[in-house]
């Protein structure tokens, strides 16, 4: 019975999928030429162009790998590079471990947990831009009223009011992803434990955590690379200062790009570029392969 | 950067060749829940289904239909610009023709009908004035102008990516010989061009290493010490007591004493925002290079030694501590914030230069107000003037099409020769400009400058147009902001002036 | 039996208690948490020369009370109306185009098993970790060249770049979609196209609202690929508007740009409220499925 049914299904799907891949100028094709427009063909010149000397791209002359070489010289880089690995750590740890934190008190049934997670929630959907210069605002107000040096020449302040601002608008929303991976975690799961005899403590650690590592691994890569690529609120709130030294890598690839001037200048920017994106793919794959492992642990 | 938010890897790395075993509850869950879901949905809300479509389908309609009205209604939605609209697209016609008819177009100036002119304005300031004058020309003339203006600081940025489009100016500025420079491939050959022609002197002229003519100066300009006389004279000084570098550390610093008394400041705030920065990581710091530069008789270098950085650092200081605001905020104080105070009279002097005259002259007579040079106890003190010249150089680009760039030159032309022209930059911009048919300018510093050339004081040139980089400045400026509040040293500042000279020039020899 | 009642009546006691606590703790956070919206509402409210940054948290008073002043300045002098016209447009336009042109591809992508629809897929994957670094220059040539530099037609290169995480998202589900639905409308004879339209797009519609809201808030909020894409001599959007009063015109004028500001974010909270249940359950289905 079941391999006639079978076969019968693969017929039906296979029929399917001959009548469907004959429209494939209507399905796929808008798709491509856009994909090809805004992704494919941009990555593609842009190595390229990471091998070229170029102001603009009527004159452009190959230059090998010299670009790559030139990256250092300007020694912006590196500490642009410093700055966003121990951001993108401190961030990722303060945003999970509060988003956790909330959750977790968030789900045990309190008064006013709507409204609580509606305001939590609500930064988010503030642009990086305007995020930026609401807490410039706020952070130079309060440095000035407390003596200290103010955002544009307090390195310190910045690195704190850029992990201030990421917590602000994060926070809410890897709570909401970790409310709703609590949620799942079930009730009865819990109950059997309390009855023999588990702490709060054990049944969170043993318990809660395991079961939502799914979304403690979809929480820290997006974290991970929201920081890691963050610009708009480095642009906006700090804009690199004091000298630079809170400059995180994608400002500091935009800088070199738009901001000196000399025809040098373009390719070593496209070349940093992509450093950058090879950094990302690094770090993505080595955050993907160490959570998975300790969610097949668990 | 929303974009990466939903990136979910379960499914990447299910489709990646990393095999990692996994278990997923939640989504096996979850999507359990869901064909449970449309299953139902199926059997209750067949009904449902039809609609859901069709709202989609109308949904997707009427985007459709605002789409096409969208570009339909473009150019009544440019509003103030239809002209440049219908430019763009003539342009965009005379463009593909242009090769083919590049022999008849090649004299410039000759007919201007079909070109358009994109000018990528320098000067914040004047951007009101700027963009009546275009549209002054098109009424005229009937030729497309547009005046876009970059925000303060931020010309380099705007430039680099407009001059990699398409629709690139065709006319924008180089600030000397070091910008010249980087834009040397885009700057037209402006030789026998009329406007060159129309300069006072051939200095004006910008010229590369072959004597070949690539920017014109629009502008001359000049900066000192604005003071309010009236301000001054309440504390018992006029400005004939101030002559030296001596006298003004004498009469700021007495003013500074007795400041509850007198109810204002000796120095408006040094403001360090980036709106404002410029006063004195570019245009102060030009004295320390104009004296070296005068001392070991050269007119640019590779290498600056810093010998009069300490004058750099006296006249800083005293404008830091003779302000009416803890040198501490001043990286947030604003270009605003320091006009405000001089305009509120909450401060004698105030540095800065011609370019202000509009809107100081609002507030105050010219009887009101002067400039005097700024001292810094170096040189002959007493045959010092005020710090003229320019760092505005008009160039047009010579990648435009033969129109646009014949269309360009004759605006230009037009700008500094015609009435309205010339009045609009005169009166309404306050400019100086070195054409022979150039209008008197009623600007007050500008007349004290001519006063002062008169009377036998030696203006000081403007050698920051030799600054090794943009770069450079910033780091400066970055530098001297923290030096203002504690938080650097001079020496910091010493290098970022004499280390990163030699630096920045090596890069730009990359 | 009583004792355990009592232990249980106790224990809820003390649960009822920590709860209230809980209860005043996030409160006065909450307070904090919106404490800089309401600064940026109060700041806008005040005259320019009032605005300092050691007078940013002061109350406006009698003499430094602007009224709205400040945003009637911000809103004609930036033309912010249609600044914000022209952000709503490419959003809608942007998040409408993506919708539909993903979906579609992403049901082909699931149901076709070639190469070519295998290849698709893994490079709207790899697209998804590229930086904007990596192809703002060339992307923005590219734009220009092909004149996709309106706010009416940037949607394309929206859909491009946001292609990766959108049909990623419907392929996802889609894949997880049973065939039988599908093989019945077939056999009653619905062409592919109909068939997408009224069978597929309808069961989707918990995936369309989560791709729609990411891709929303990404295009709504987008600072850089409209700076370097967008023709500047017409048209702005909102973020560029409130980027444009810094330093712009010679001055920094805070004040409309904080009237600004609130302009800018009223409407996004007030949307937000209104459909906060779809917008939360969004990213949820969003962040679980996948």
């Amino acid at each position: 019975m079941l391999p006639a049914r079978f076969s019968e299904n693969r017929k039906a799907e296979r029929q399917m999928e001959k009548s469907v891949r004959k429209y494939w100028p209507v399905f796929l094709l808008p798709t491509l030429i856009a994909f090809t427009i805004g992704f494919l063909w941009p990555f593609v010149w842009g190595i390229y162009l990471s091998f070229c000397k170029f102001n603009t791209v009527n004159k452009v002359t190959f230059v090998g790998l010299s670009n790559y070489s030139k990256i250092m010289l300007d020694n912006t880089f590196v500490h642009a590079f410093g700055f966003t690995a121990l951001f993108t750590v401190a961030s990722t740890l303060l945003i999970n471990v509060l988003a956790f934190l909330i959750a977790v008190l968030l789900t045990r049934g309190i008064k006013g947990t709507n409204i609580f997670r509606t305001i939590f929630f609500m930064p988010n959907l503030i642009g990086g831009i305007v995020l930026g210069y609401i807490w410039q605002i706020l952070l130079d107000g309060l440095l000035s009223n407390w003596g200290l040096p103010l955002l544009a020449l307090n390195e310190k302040a910045g690195f704190a009011g850029l992990l201030i601002l990421m917590g602000w608008q994060q926070i809410g929303y890897m709570m909401i992803i970790y409310i709703a991976g609590l949620q799942n975690v079930s009730p009865d799961l819990i109950e059997a434990a309390e009855i023999d005899g588990a702490t709060p403590w054990q049944i969170l650690t043993k318990i809660k955590i395991p079961m939502v590592m799914p979304s403690i691994t979809i929480c820290t890569f997006l974290t991970l690379t929201n920081s890691f690529k963050l610009f708009d609120q480095n642009l906006s709130l700090t804009g690199g200062e004091p000298a630079k030294k809170s400059q995180m890598l994608a400002l500091n690839i935009y800088d070199t790009f738009y901001a000196r001037s000399g025809a040098q200048w373009k390719g070593i920017g496209q070349a940093k570029a992509v450093v950058f994106f090879l950094l990302v793919v690094v770090i993505a794959l080595i955050q993907l392969r160490a959570t998975r492992t300790k969610e097949v642990q668990a | 950067m929303k974009k990466g938010d939903a990136i979910f890897f379960s499914r990447v790395l299910e489709t990646l060749p990393i095999t990692i075993p996994t278990t997923l509850p939640e989504t096996v869950l979850y999507s359990v829940q869901r064909q449970k879901m449309f299953i139902e949905n199926r059997k209750d809300k067949g009904e449902m289904k039809k609609k859901v479509v069709s709202v989609l389908l109308s949904a997707a309609m009427i985007t459709a239909m605002l789409a096409g009205c969208g570009s339909k209604t473009e150019a009544p939605a440019g509003g103030d610009a239809p002209a440049s609209e219908a430019g763009a697209e003539a342009s965009a016609e005379a463009g593909a023709s242009a090769e083919a008819g590049a022999s008849e177009a090649a004299a410039p100036a000759a007919s201007a009908g079909e070109g358009k002119v994109y000018y990528l304005n320098f000067k914040p300031e004047a951007d009101e004035q700027w963009q009546t004058l275009a549209a002054d020309y098109t009424k005229e003339t009937g030729v497309p102008v547009t005046v876009v203006t970059a925000a303060s600081g931020e010309y380099e940025t705007t430039l680099q990516s407009e001059m990699a489009k398409s629709d690139a100016p065709t006319m924008f500025q180089v600030n000397g010989p070091v910008g010249l420079n980087n834009w040397i491939d885009y700057c037209y050959d402006l030789t026998d061009a009329d406007i060159t022609k129309g300069l006072t002197s051939e200095d004006y002229a910008l010229k590369d290493s072959d004597g070949v003519v690539r920017g014109v100066a629009y502008v001359i300009e000049s900066y000192g010490i604005i003071t309010n006389k009236k301000l001054l004279q309440d504390a018992g000084y006029t400005t004939d007591d101030i002559k030296s570098f001596d006298d003004l550390k004498k009469v700021a610093e007495d003013i500074t004493a007795r400041k509850d008394e007198l109810g204002f400041a000796a120095f408006a705030s040094t403001g360090m925002d980036s709106s404002s920065d410029w006063r004195f990581k570019t245009h102060l710091a030009n004295l320390p290079i104009y004296f070296e530069y005068q001392a070991d008789g050269i007119d640019k270098t590779e290498a600056i030694k810093g010998t009069y950085l300490d004058n750099y650092k006296n006249i800083f200081d005293l404008y830091i501590n003779n302000s009416t605001c803890d040198p501490k905020e001043l990286s947030a104080k604003t270009a605003d914030d320091a006009r405000n105070e001089f305009l509120d009279g909450k401060a004698v002097f105030y540095q800065n230069g011609s370019w202000e005259y509009s809107s100081l002259s609002e507030k105050y007579s010219d009887d009101d107000i002067t400039m005097i040079p700024i001292y810094v106890g170096a040189g002959d003190e007493a045959k010092q003037g005020l710090c003229t010249g320019t760092e505005n150089y008009w160039c047009v680009n010579a990648e435009a099409s033969e129109e646009d760039i014949a269309a360009t030159l004759a605006f230009m032309n037009w700008c500094v020769t015609s009435e309205v022209g010339t009045k609009t930059m005169a009166e309404d911009m306050g400019f100086t400009i070195p054409f022979t048919t150039a209008e008197a300018s009623p600007n007050v510093f500008v007349k004290q400058d001519a006063d002062n050339t008169a009377a036998g004081l030696k203006p000081v040139s403007w050698n920051f147009t030799t600054m090794p980089s943009e770069e450079w400045k910033n780091a400066l400026g970055s530098a001297l902001t923290a030096y203002a509040a504690g938080t650097g040293s001079w020496d910091d500042v010493k290098s970022a002036f004499v280390d990163n000279w030699a630096t920045e020039y090596s890069l730009n020899a990359q | 039996m009583a004792v355990a009642n009592m232990e249980k009546k106790q224990e809820s006691k003390k649960t009822r208690m920590i709860n209230l606590i809980l209860t005043v703790v996030f409160s006065l956070f909450c307070i904090i948490y919106i404490y800089p919206i309401v600064m940026i509402l109060m700041n806008s409210l005040k005259i320019e020369s009032a605005i300092s940054t050691s007078t940013a948290f002061d109350f406006p008073k009698a003499e430094t009370f602007a009224g709205i002043a400040n945003y009637i300045y911000g809103v004609t002098k930036m033309d912010f109306l249609s600044s914000f016209f022209y952000s709503l447009f490419i959003t809608v336009s942007s998040v409408v185009l993506i919708i539909l042109c993903c979906s579609m591809c992403a049901w082909y992508i699931s149901r076709v098993n070639t190469l070519a629809s295998k290849a698709m897929y893994y490079l709207c994957i790899f697209s998804m970790v590229v930086p904007f670094q990596m192809v703002m220059f060339t992307l923005a040539k590219t734009a220009d060249t092909l004149k996709l530099n309106t706010p009416f037609n940037i949607c394309i290169i929206y859909l491009g770049f946001g292609a990766g995480l959108a049909v990623f998202m419907f392929t996802g589900f889609m894949k997880s979609m049973p065939l039988e639905i599908e093989e019945a409308a077939m056999i009653d004879g619905c062409s592919p196209i109909q068939m997408f339209f009224r069978v597929v797009m309808p069961i989707t519609k918990p995936t369309t609202i989560s791709t729609a809201i990411l891709e929303t808030m990404w295009v709504w909020n987008d600072y850089l690929l409209p700076t370097l894409v967008l023709d500047i001599k017409k048209y702005r959007t909102i973020p560029m508007d409130i980027q444009y009063f810094r330093g712009s015109y010679g001055s920094v004028q805070m004040a409309p740009m904080m009237a600004c500001i609130v302009i800018t974010i009223i409407p996004v909270i007030l949307l937000y409220l209104f459909c906060q249940k779809y917008i939360i359950e969004g990213v949820v289905a969003g962040a679980v499925k996948g």
